[in-house]
């Protein structure tokens, strides 16, 4: 046959096609304005499928009350539904012969599959849905895995690590081993036998964690499937103390089945499997009690016990082990921050007037800030702020302000430099990353500054009368829209002074869970207005540290003051 | 923080609740890009959060990248006042797509 590799490669003519007859009957069932006298003459065409029908009818697993002798009493005695659910059955049963998967056993399939339907033909009666449909729906569901067998019968030998990986860990595992689920591949089936779009939902959905357009009732059809999954599961995990209480909490988060009553559900599985294989005259071992599962779970567990001497040995060792590397991590921490603090203006005597001051929360930070004097006396300045924390935002912190040293000796206009800056994040950082930034020039002998806020929290102007001026944001930040034109706004310092800082000090909160805000961290400022503006930056991070409870992100701040008679330094 | 989904005009929904800082944001990001990832045109439902801070921020940018990525619908519907005023801080307002409720979006294509 031709290997898939691709669940989009897979063709209706890969997959296995169901006996002609019974999947007509599923057909015609589902018609809606089929007479049952007209559905009885279809099924009594084949005279063997017949007697297969009523031999399942009259199943004691599937247990009608009354002996049913022919085909038309069958169809007004059971219905036309639970017809079309046998059918199918029967369907899926025949669709693959024994040996149709080279160096496999179906009938190894078959027990496993048998458990996932018995499972759900409980749980159905237990919750009060249709037993028999939740039966049919146990065993489409899983079918799947038989059908990846079967495209990928080079991976038949991982049928036992399939068989013992809990629902999770296969779903996991399918995805590795053949690039699809047993849920994708039992769409394909269902669709290309073309089964009612209800019952294909229900197989495609009864593992999404967001489910679409299922109707009540299919919603508790797809809980169900997942749910005997589970239980499934129980009797095949190589962990069953693990799947035990996992299973017991899924049945009852799900369908609001008590834990304890699970356990009696799971306790009737093995008979119901052998039941149900007689009924569809399957063969199948002997099947593995509920009692022998528990009496495994125990052995594990005593066995656990025996080890925790091991165990503890192991742990001490663990245990040395991560010192080790945690003082390698170190070390390696220690050289990133002196890689960062080497970002960092060195010496502000180039920039007269400059003062700034940075303190990170953890061992790297995510802002920065810059003074850089161009040749012919302007002096370039920015503060910015990383979005996230920790090494992330370190490195692309380390980035920015490389581009900016390197880019802004070349580009005198602070818009032209930030929609450079922009574009050059925008090509290269991670996804949900980006930089709020403040970008500008002074000119020394004039006072004037012509800046760029992109995105980053407002500038403010103090003037020496007590004004206030604040420059808030013109544009979004760096590294969000690619391609974006910043533009640069200009304005005269006068003898004023102005404050750049980051979101650090605003959102540091105060014992009482309140934010400093701005308007906190204006009142520091005014308070300490008095000071040299080198101590004045340093006081003033200090204040907010002490007024705030916790401090979680980095605090930077810039102040420009020109020094009085400093014009043309 | 506490967060919902669910389908609505063709979207999945994602409402989010509460505060959405850098505790809780982790939460808030795995529920968007879980939408994002399986195929769904998605919308944050905003009206419940009485706090943002930047790691929330991050996380719909994230969404917002992604979505572009993958060409799949994204935007913010019933966005607070509070959640608001930090969006327009950050001028992030003229960046997302914002609308007061699933209705006031096309309809995915």
């Amino acid at each position: 046959m031709r290997s898939v590799t691709e669940l989009a490669d897979i063709r209706p003519a890969d997959l296995p096609s169901p006996p002609r007859h019974a999947i007509s009957i599923v057909h015609t069932c589902s018609r809606p304005n089929i007479t049952s006298r007209k559905l009885a003459e279809i099924v009594t065409h084949d005279p063997v499928l017949t007697a297969e029908l009523l031999r399942v009818v009259n199943s004691a697993f599937f247990g009608f009350r009354t002996k049913i002798s022919s085909a038309a009493r069958a169809v007004t005695v059971i219905g036309h539904r639970a017809l079309r659910n046998l059918a199918l059955c029967i369907a899926m049963r025949d669709a693959l012969r024994s040996d149709a998967i080279l160096g496999f056993d179906i009938n190894q399939y078959w027990e496993t599959g048998l458990r996932r339907a018995v499972s759900a033909h409980k749980l159905g009666a237990e919750i009060g849905l249709d037993a028999d449909e939740c039966f049919t729906i146990g065993l489409l569901q899983d079918f799947g895995l038989l059908v990846l067998l079967y495209l990928h019968q080079d991976k038949v030998h991982e049928w036992e690590r399939l068989v013992q990986a809990s629902p999770d860990e296969r779903q996991e595992l399918e995805y590795a081993l053949f690039h699809a689920t047993h849920d994708q591949v039992g769409v394909q089936l269902a669709e290309s036998w073309d089964l009612p779009a209800e019952m294909i939902q229900v197989i495609g959905q009864h593992h999404a964690s967001l489910r679409q357009g299922l109707s009540e009732e299919d919603e508790r059809l797809a809980d169900v499937a997942l749910c005997a999954d589970w239980m499934a599961s129980v009797f095949s995990a190589q962990d069953k103390r693990l799947t035990i209480p996992r299973c017991q909490a899924i049945i009852e988060e799900r369908l609001g089945v008590g834990a304890d009553r699970a356990i009696e559900l799971l306790d009737e599985v093995a008979e119901g499997v052998e039941a149900a294989a007689e009924a569809l005259n399957l063969k199948v071992q002997s099947q593995v009690s509920f009692e022998e599962v528990l009496r495994q779970a125990n052995l594990q567990l005593a066995q656990d016990n025996l080890t925790y001497q091991e165990l503890t040995w192991r742990l001490e060792n663990a245990l040395r082990e991560r010192d080790r590397y945690a003082s390698e991590l170190n070390r390696e921490l220690e050289l990133a921050r002196e890689v960062q603090r080497s970002l960092l203006p060195r010496d502000g005597r180039a920039c007269p007037g400059f003062h700034g001051m940075n303190v990170s929360a953890k061992e790297v930070s995510g802002d920065f800030f810059d003074f850089l004097r161009l040749p012919d006396g302007r002096i370039y300045f920015c503060i910015a702020d990383v979005s996230g924390k920790g090494m992330n935002a370190a490195l692309l912190m380390a980035k920015t302000a490389s581009l900016f040293h390197c880019l802004g000796k070349g580009i005198a206009d602070p818009g032209a430099l930030a929609t450079m800056l922009n574009r050059e994040i925008c090509e290269t950082s991670v996804r949900g990353m980006f930089v709020t930034m403040v970008l500008g020039v002074y000119e020394a002998e004039n006072h004037r500054v012509r800046l760029v806020n992109a995105g980053h929290l407002p500038v403010l102007h103090l003037g020496t009368a007590g004004s206030m001026q604040r420059y808030e944001a013109t544009a979004p930040p760096l590294g969000i829209v690619p391609g974006l034109q910043y533009s640069a706004s200009e304005f005269g310092l006068g003898t004023g002074t102005l404050y750049l800082f980051t979101d650090g000090l605003t959102e540091a909160r105060r014992a009482d869970g309140t934010e400093i805000g701005i308007d906190g961290l204006l009142t520091i400022i005014r308070r300490n207005r008095e000071l040299p503006p080198g101590e004045r930056v340093r006081r003033i991070i200090e204040q907010v540290q002490r007024a705030s409870a916790t401090v979680a992100d980095d605090l930077t701040l810039v102040v420009l003051e020109p020094a009085p008679g400093s014009d043309d330094d | 923080m506490k967060y919902d989904v669910a389908m609505e005009n063709g979207y999945a929904v994602v409402r989010l609740q509460g505060e959405v800082d850098l505790h809780r944001s982790p939460e808030a990001r795995k529920a968007i890009l879980g939408c994002l990832q399986q195929g769904h045109h998605t919308l944050v439902d905003l009206s419940g959060v009485q706090y943002i801070d930047s790691s929330g921020v991050a996380s719909l940018v994230e969404g917002l990248q992604l979505a572009r990525d993958q060409q799949l619908q994204f935007g913010l519907v019933a966005v607070s006042e509070a959640t608001l005023n930090v969006l327009k801080l950050a001028r992030l307002d003229t960046v997302f797509a914002i609308q007061p409720d699933a209705s006031g979006f096309p309809g995915p294509a």
